[in-house]
């Protein structure tokens, strides 16, 4: 096989948890790289309810996991903020699909991700990041309040926990897989 | 700029763009579309020492595959920017590139080898 790359996108709102997640399952300590930022991309941070924040991702950061002596999988998590829309674009291309990261205290933050995988059609489960263990919201009421349709996987996850975020990828790839035509 | 609004006049960022636009000759972005930032490239055994010092730092990432990112991530290049130089190179025959991840068609045997892999970890 050609030496390959697979691209994973770890989208979701400010703050949802997307570098804890890519650094509990990256091989190497997640690298950041960085973009020019053009005119269009001016925007103001959303830091509402988020207490412990103490800084804003404005670059892009990512893992990688070898799957195989030619397959390498890339994690790359999207940038917080709504202003760098045009990076998404180049993160989805091509990419198996996505985990939006859900934080149950600021569901709203996450809508704008779910959205444009939506609306591209690109496959995508809905993760919802335990911040503090326990949530009062059932997984339909997350289901209703994120309007996700049904074939959309929903999973409960710890970013920080290595086996929890392996589960949400496992999950997406299965359900990429159950998205390609061949599997009909 | 960690932890600041970007106000769309950032002067630091505009005045290390002109020195890397300078540097890839014009060029804006690359010839070959198919690059992506997770295509992962290799240098070639070809005799390098006519290289320019910037050009020479990439070759230096590239002893063993490794994607643009990594190279933009490790050397503290912009993307466009390690794009369009990854890509001279590879024109020019320094660098080999492997499958790109975008425009490929995920297929039924590769994403069965990335669900292996991932149930390995
Ligand atoms: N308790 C708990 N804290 C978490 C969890 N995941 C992330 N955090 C914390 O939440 C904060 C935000 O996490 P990040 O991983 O930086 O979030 P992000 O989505 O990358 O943030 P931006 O890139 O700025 O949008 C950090 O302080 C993390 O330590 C989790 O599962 N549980
Ligand atoms: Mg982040």
């Amino acid at each position: 096989m050609n030496r390959t790359s697979v691209k994973i996108v770890i989208a979701g709102g400010f703050g949802t948890g997307k570098t804890t997640l890519v650094s509990s399952v990256s091989e190497i300590t997640p690298l950041t790289t960085e973009e020019l930022l053009t005119s269009a991309s001016v925007g103001i941070d959303d830091v509402t309810g988020v207490e412990s924040k103490t800084h804003t991702t404005v670059a892009l950061d990512f893992g990688r996991i070898t799957i195989s002596p030619d397959v390498v999988l890339y994690l790359f998590g999207t940038p917080g903020q709504d202003r760098f829309w045009f990076m998404w674009d180049e993160l989805a291309e091509g990419a198996v699909g996505a985990i939006v990261l859900v934080d149950t205290r600021r569901l709203d933050t996450s809508f704008p991700a779910v959205d444009y995988f939506e609306r591209r059609g690109i496959p995508f489960v809905a993760a919802v990041n335990q911040f503090f263990g326990e949530c009062e919201y059932t997984d339909d009421e997350i289901r209703s309040a994120m309007e996700l349709g049904a074939e959309v996987p929903l999973v409960w996850l710890d970013a920080r926990d290595r086996a929890s975020s392996k589960l949400a990828l496992i999950a997406l790839v299965r359900h990429a897989m159950s998205r390609l035509p061949q599997a009909a | 700029m960690t932890g600041e609004a970007w106000d769309g006049d950032d002067e630091t960022a505009a005045g290390r763009f002109v020195p890397l636009y300078v540097l890839v000759n014009g060029r804006t972005s690359p010839r070959d579309t198919n690059l992506d930032l997770a295509t992962q490239v290799i240098a070639v055994p070809v005799d390098s020492s006519r290289l320019e010092p910037e050009y020479l730092q990439i070759l230096g990432r590239c002893g063993g595959w490794i994607s643009i990112a990594e190279i933009g991530a490790y050397l503290h290049i912009p993307l466009t920017i390690v794009k369009v130089m990854v890509d001279v190179l590879l024109e020019q025959g320094y660098l080999d590139s492997g499958a790109p991840a975008q425009h490929k068609v995920v297929d039924m045997r590769l994403l069965n080898a990335v669900l292996a892999g991932l149930e390995r970890l």
